[in-house]
């Protein structure tokens, strides 16, 4: 070969090179920062500081950013959603979401499409729900809230200190759960810490759950769920892009276009209208019975197969499913079990359903009850 | 590059025109130089020669009436749109582009959105790949490939000046179909502000900046399948073959996107940036910076692909 022609394909080749370094470059400079730039600190001082830092600030403070949530769980793909809003949707592949965050009265998220837009704005008292799929703008009447409710942690913190919290809590969970702190993550582009908990039940299929706050502000910027035997989280929501300033206020107004479908409704009737699924929810809720506690608890409820709704995207969804699940067999009867990277469930065919993140032996053993 | 010429001057085809002869004429032109493989414009007579090629060169593609054809057929589609929803009505329109479908019959920029997204996916490209894909097989079919490079002007310039080209006839297209879109639009559809994807309102005016933007978007994607396009024009001297193959290209692409089970290829493949255009219909604008470092990625490969391809080739037609 003349020696020209090395020099020449040399530039694409180079070109390919710098390409594929920009696009490889992200993870790899992720996982390779070894260098902690955070103080080091144990799982309570992490805890403590972060509660400190909640109750001074009264809440979050005010930023925007994009948040991407991804789900591997395993399943198979299901069929093509109509609209991206569908929750089942965001049970396999990835999603993205903006978010605006003035205050605790000031929010809005956004649902890019395809050619199409969600939005979710609360400013003060008034919220909407825009949705330029339907053209349709819904006020949405929040229901009365009840005084004094705290949206985080279930011991109230304003009557106990920070350190007593972060103590509570590790001591709750210390039983069968393993906490460390790693300093050296980053997330969106700052360092964070990430409280890292792992199951110490062998039947989990959790390996780890790691919940990554900002190094500064401890505000949860990332939760990871790891499936044991797979180095990628097997679910993962977070920021993938942050910035912490009060976002610009023509965010948070909204008029509701001319020629859009003005509605109002009640907050629970917002994702399906016309059908109540509260009533069906509650009812369900009644007959689940949980055994066992901690990472190995599994749900066992009452399950009707039945023939009819099949026309309903879900119905298919789960009928897709089932398709694919294994036939099993023991002294407990028998069933089909379906198994994906964190969660298993077995669907018994005297018509109970088991589901729990735990390995199939310990779903059996359950039924076996 | 004297290995060149012992190389290609022993055994001489006629009507064969060797690397390093092109690149003697050229160095001919331009005598002081450096005698360089990239044939880098010269500030002088090299810039003139230039210039004077890509005039010739659009004057050719824009008087073409194949070409004027496919502009004119693409600025058909959006009277077409605009048309069939000022008589049918839009009142069944259901799911996501129903929902643009019915904003159109309320305003008259929206007709431009929706004839983008309509041609953008399939019938734009094609116009694009026929010109950027006829630019090197094309001469080389006719034989008049080795009349350019005779004249003094260098592969790579030639290459620059072929690309340039299509890069005009990308924006030609996109906004022929804007412009057109825009005309009937106004005709047929209430003129006023504009309501966003994300509902919110924008003046009248910038709508129009929207439109822009999203012009200069879509331009830059189909630079981009003009760039594939040219790398595939150099492999071959049939012109048709390399349309076809950049026309598979898009097709297997498109197919490919509608996956789910490749969801993680989808962010490499250049159709799925094209759309990123409805960003400017959001509020505030969405980040369009992805599509557009996709398109540049797309460009510098493709493109040093054809010159290294183009610049070792010897030309024999």
């Amino acid at each position: 070969m003349r020696r020209g022609t090395i020099v020449r394909w040399g530039v694409p080749i180079a070109a390919a090179a710098v390409i594929g370094a920009a696009v490889g470059a992200g993870p790899v400079i992720a996982a390779v920062s070894g260098e902690p730039v955070l103080p080091e600190r144990t799982a309570a001082q992490l805890l403590a500081d972060a509660a400190a830092a909640v109750k001074k600030a009264g809440g979050p403070p005010a930023m925007s950013g994009t948040v991407q949530q991804t789900a591997s769980l395993g399943l198979p793909a299901l069929p093509a959603q109509g609209g991206t809003a569908s929750p089942l949707a965001l049970l396999s592949g990835s999603h993205e979401v903006k978010v605006w965050y003035g205050a605790q009265d000031r929010l809005r998220i956004a649902l890019p499409g395809q050619m199409s837009e969600t939005n979710l704005i609360v400013n003060g008292d008034q919220t909407w729900y825009w949705d330029s799929g339907t053209n349709t703008a819904t006020k949405v009447k929040l229901p009365a809230k009840p005084e004094g409710d705290q949206p985080l942690a279930t011991p109230s913190p304003t009557d106990l200190t920070p350190q007593q919290v972060a103590e509570t809590f590790l001591d709750r969970v210390n039983e069968d759960t393993g906490v460390s702190v790693t300093n050296t993550a980053e997330v969106a582009g700052r360092s964070v810490y990430q409280l890292v908990l792992t199951p110490k039940a062998q039947s989990s299929l959790v390996k780890e759950v790691r919940l990554a706050l900002d190094g500064e502000n401890y505000v949860p910027l990332q939760v990871q769920v790891f499936a044991k035997g797979s180095a990628e989280p097997a679910f993962q929501v977070g920021f993938t892009q942050v910035t912490f300033s009060p976002p610009a206020e023509e965010n948070f107004a909204f008029t509701p276009p001319a020629g859009a479908k003005v509605e109002e409704k009640e907050f629970g009737q917002l994702q399906e209208p016309g059908a109540d699924h509260s009533k069906e929810a509650e009812k369900a809720a009644e007959q689940v019975k949980v055994v066992g506690n901690g990472w190995t608890s599994v749900a066992v409820l009452p399950f009707k197969q039945d023939g009819q709704a099949q026309e309903s995207r879900e119905a298919q969804a789960a009928k897709l499913i089932l398709d694919q699940a294994t036939p099993v067999s023991g002294a407990w009867g028998s069933g089909k079990m379906i198994k994906t990277k964190l969660v298993t469930a077995l669907l018994t065919d005297d018509g109970r359903l088991l589901a729990g993140a735990v390995t199939p032996d310990e779903l059996v053993k359950v039924a076996g009850q | 590059m004297s290995t060149a010429d012992t190389q290609t001057g022993a055994r001489r085809t006629p009507g064969l025109v060797p690397v390093s002869e092109t690149r003697r004429s050229a160095e001919r032109a331009a005598a002081p130089r450096e005698p360089s493989v990239l044939s880098e414009p010269e500030p002088s007579g090299g810039v003139v020669a230039f210039w004077r090629l890509l005039r010739s060169e659009l004057g050719l593609t824009f008087r073409r009436p194949r070409n004027l054809i496919m502009l004119g057929v693409l600025a058909l589609v959006p009277v077409i749109i605009g048309i069939v929803l000022k008589s049918i009505g839009t009142e069944d329109a259901d799911g996501g582009m129903g929902a643009l479908l019915a904003a159109t019959a309320g305003n008259s920029l929206m007709l431009t959105f929706v004839a983008l997204s309509a041609l953008v996916p399939l019938l734009m490209p094609i116009a694009v790949a026929v010109v950027a894909g006829d630019s090197i097989a094309g001469e080389a079919g006719t034989g008049t490939l080795r009349y350019l490079l005779a004249a003094p002007a260098g592969r790579g310039r030639l290459l620059a000046v072929k690309y340039l080209n299509a890069v005009a006839f990308s924006v030609a297209v996109t906004a022929a179909v804007a412009v057109s879109a825009l005309v009937v639009g106004v005709l047929l559809f209430p003129v006023g502000p504009v309501t966003l994807l994300s509902g919110t309102t924008v003046s009248f005016a910038d709508g129009l900046l929207r439109i822009l933007i999203t012009v200069g978007y879509v331009s830059a994607g189909m630079a981009a399948l003009a760039a594939v396009a040219l790398a595939l024009s150099t492999l071959t001297e049939v012109s048709i073959g390399a349309i076809a193959a950049t026309l598979v290209l898009i097709i297997v692409t498109q197919v490919l996107r509608a996956f789910p089970q490749l969801d993680w290829l989808a962010p490499y493949l250049l159709p799925t940036h094209w759309s990123g255009f409805d960003g400017a219909l959001r509020d505030p604008i969405g980040d369009m910076s992805g599509g557009l470092l996709a398109f540049t990625a797309y460009i510098a490969l493709f493109l040093s692909t054809a010159w290294a391809r183009f610049s070792g080739k010897d030309i024999s037609s």
